[in-house]
């Protein structure tokens, strides 16, 4: 990970913090940032996976 | 040794044992096995006491039995059972009040006869692959309790395991029935999502979670399968279809093709895993390799669907009560509620394109098999898991096989196979399972090909 992206995430993960109403020390903050970076490298390969333009998402919903 | 479903059924309906003889035995097999082991949370002894005497009551007066009169079982304790705190392995739960009734299959596992003897141990909130629960200890694997049962279900794989009871009940989002049944050894069923209704189950991520039963035999699997499908309006992912018996009678059809997965579920499966998916595949007279080429990001998918519903649902309580979230879950969980919206879509996006994949793959084949867990039992506390040369943590890598089939929903059958590989005397005594996958709604597939394999004697328990 570059240290620009690193710094990028790290932002992300506080502002998001902060507007999800968490309130967390600067140990909890590394750890949940840490944690985060996981999800973002997995994440890259869901968008890198080539999908047809009109391709539906799968969530379940019957009313 | 508590025996088969089946087998006690048939005793206890020809008089051989009563209901009430066959509780005794599994309290003292509780007793015995379970402070080596940790699987029990809660114990369900006066409420098993009077089911047990139904089913003794229904006999004395000749009447019919039902199909699991008196076989005992327990169930992962995210279940409700009415009058025990369902704890979903969570210290945030242990003040709740208790349940007011049980959930939807309980209740169908009740009317079919069981009998139920408690509540079993499982990963906090069902996040993670194995059973190394902070708040209220390991659940140790019965093979070898220097290692671990797997998770999150893996009280219930290690009770079933151990010989403590025949049949128990889970849950697997992610693998949490494969997962365990492959590291203990024992027969486990995931069915299609939407086939079982999860009312009354403690909820993880509703998009992927489901519920199905572990049995030291594959008619255990089938009654118990077979008493708790069925419709039930309260869960709105439940198919509202009627229930499809398998019944008994399981057998492979002539001609029934079968396909090996190999690519990444070849990658992610070290010597012995590899060895239990050839000793499978011979005895089903599968030779045919294939790929389900989005198994990668169906993983990835999984994840990042995982994250955003476990840590949206939980998020309340992460910002009341983190200190009382285990440490190997709470941060993973708030780092799922920051997910941004566009992740999630995609993945669902994604989700989607693998199912259509796997669809046009069923054209081809009617089963598919790969191993469930990438290597035998890690040792407790085990950080990595060294895979052909890789290294992933333990914690992640050990439903690297699983995720991807159930993010898309197929069902699946594990079998405890036995590949004598391994460094070491201990390693080669262990198993792996492996998944048998069939088309959406083809659960008897599943089963007839898991019996073939039991009938050969590849597909079988192995008591410690």
């Amino acid at each position: 990970m570059t240290e620009a992206l690193d710094k990028s995430l790290a932002s992300y993960v506080r502002a998001a913090l902060a507007l999800q109403g968490y309130a967390f020390d600067e140990a909890q903050i590394a750890e949940i940032v840490l944690q985060f970076s996981r999800l973002e490298a997995i994440a890259q390969s869901v968008f890198d996976w080539p999908l047809p333009f009109a391709s539906e998402a799968a969530p379940v919903f019957r009313p | 040794m508590i025996g088969t479903a089946a087998g006690i059924v048939r005793q206890i309906t020809e008089g051989a044992r009563s209901a009430a003889s066959v509780l005794a035995e599994t309290k003292a097999l509780i007793q015995a096995k379970d402070p080596g082991l940790n699987c029990f949370t809660a114990k369900t002894f006066e409420r098993a006491e009077r089911e047990a005497a139904a089913i003794d009551g229904l006999r004395a007066q000749g009447k019919p039995l039902p199909p699991l009169a008196g076989v005992p079982y327990a169930v992962k304790n995210l279940f409700d059972v009415e009058g025990t705190v369902t704890l979903a392995g969570a210290k945030i739960n242990a003040a709740n009040p208790a349940a007011a009734g049980d959930a939807a299959i309980v209740a169908r596992m009740s009317r079919a006869g069981a009998v139920l003897v408690g509540a079993l141990n499982m990963e906090e909130l069902a996040y993670g692959f194995l059973t190394e629960n902070h708040h209220y200890g390991i659940t140790r694997n019965p093979r070898d309790p220097t290692r671990g049962a797997g998770g999150s279900s893996g009280g219930s794989a290690a009770a079933v395991g151990a010989g403590i009871v025949p049949l128990t009940l889970g849950s697997d989002t992610s693998g949490s029935i494969r997962v365990p049944a492959s590291l203990c050894g024992v027969f486990g069923l995931k069915p299609t999502y939407g086939r079982l209704p999860r009312s009354g189950t403690y909820p993880f991520v509703n998009s992927l979670d489901h519920v199905g039963p572990f049995a030291n035999d594959v008619l255990g699997l089938a009654l118990s399968y077979d008493a708790m499908q069925g419709p039930d309006s309260r869960d709105p992912a439940c198919a509202q279809r009627p229930a499809e018996p398998v019944g008994v009678s399981l057998a492979l059809r002539r001609g029934i093709r079968i396909g090996i997965l190999g690519g990444w579920f070849h990658q992610w499966a070290d010597p012995a895993a590899r060895c239990s998916v050839q000793l499978a595949a011979a005895a089903l007279g599968a030779t045919e390799w294939t790929e389900l080429k989005s198994a990668e990001v169906a993983r990835a998918a999984a994840y990042i669907i995982t994250g955003a519903e476990g840590g949206a649902l939980h998020r309340p309580r992460l910002i009341e009560q983190y200190e009382d979230f285990g440490p190997a879950s709470r941060a993973r969980l708030v780092a799922g509620s920051l997910i941004p919206a566009t992740w999630v879509v995609q993945a669902q996006r994604v989700r989607q394109q693998a199912y259509r994949e796997a669809i046009e793959l069923f054209e081809r084949f009617d089963l598919l098999i790969a191993a469930a867990a990438p290597a035998v039992a890690p040792r407790v506390g085990q950080e990595t898991l060294e895979i052909n040369g890789r290294s992933i943590p333990t914690k992640a890598g050990l439903g690297v096989l699983t995720q991807p089939i159930s993010c898309i929903g197929l069902p699946v059958c594990t079998v405890p196979v036995w590949p004598d590989e391994g460094e070491t005397a201990a390693e080669r005594a262990l198993p792996v399972g492996v998944q048998l996958i069939g088309a959406p709604w083809r659960e008897d597939t599943c089963l007839a090909a898991a019996r073939t394999l039991e009938q050969a004697g590849v597909a079988q328990i192995r008591l410690p």
